[in-house]
């Protein structure tokens, strides 16, 4: 099972593109991708999920880990999410009260950076 | 009617193989397509629990998941070895593992009704439900 990360950077933010499934055994290489972002001063990030399969609670412990650390730097983590599969995680467990959510990474992008 | 045992290594790469066998087993169970995700997710999770469990614990015995099916339902549950916990009394709010575990209950409990995590007889956790099936 792979999963594919790609960075690219706008000029206000890191969008992260992710591929594949999200578990507890392809999460540890999404955690180390931000905080490697993070630590290279990136603070303001997109992670676009348009390409997830799969999310688990592992996925989501990681994304809420690294919007700890965009937040203690002044920054802002939003995703991009329009399957209902996926948007159903993230109601289940409150999280789309804690993460802006956009439709495209063009809007995420614009609309964070406000 | 099928019985199937399905016993892992308590590693987090095998978890992805309980997802597949368990798309399989509800497909040629003939569930909804829905209802097949949401157990694909729930099987997870609960699997994800339990290696995590066993990892943190030293436990170095494998994971069990056990389908019945019945006429009208089928039964999955999910056995481990590891600590033992208390599924309402999380907190959120300590640690990160503590965080994920707690997400993962919820959506244990919100996508398979009535889903029970207790302590077993013996050493470790069970996570138990029932998903009813159509009558044809």
């Amino acid at each position: 099972m792979e999963l594919g990360i790609d960075v690219s950077k706008t000029d206000s933010h890191a969008v992260v593109d992710v591929k594949g499934e999200i578990d507890v055994y392809t999460a540890p290489k999404l955690r180390e991708k931000l905080i490697e972002l993070v630590s290279e001063g990136s603070y303001d990030v997109v992670v676009n999920l348009e390409g997830v399969d799969f999310l688990d609670s592992t996925g989501l412990g990681v994304l809420v880990g690294a919007l700890k650390r965009v937040k203690a730097h002044d920054g802002s983590l939003s995703l991009v999410c329009t399957q209902d599969k996926i948007l159903k995680i993230f109601k289940i467990t409150g999280l789309t009260k804690v993460f802006p959510i956009h439709a495209s990474v063009a809007e995420a992008t614009g609309a964070s950076s406000e | 009617m099928a019985d199937v045992e399905l016993s892992i290594p308590a590693r987090s790469a095998y978890v992805g193989v309980v997802r597949l066998a368990i798309g399989a087993l509800a497909r040629a169970a003939e569930l909804d397509e829905d209802i097949v995700d949401d157990l694909r997710i729930a099987v997870s999770e609960a699997c994800t629990n339990s290696v995590l469990s066993h990892e943190r614990s030293g436990v170095d015995a494998p994971v069990t998941v056990t389908w019945n099916e019945e006429p009208s339902r089928l039964l999955v549950e999910i056995v481990d070895e590891g600590a033992v916990y208390d599924a309402d009394g999380l907190d959120a709010d300590d640690t990160q593992a503590e965080l994920r575990l707690s997400m993962s209950v919820a959506m244990l409990r919100s996508l398979m009704d009535g889903c029970e995590i207790a302590p077993r007889e013996g050493p470790g956790m069970a996570t138990r439900f029932t998903v009813p099936r159509r009558t044809r």
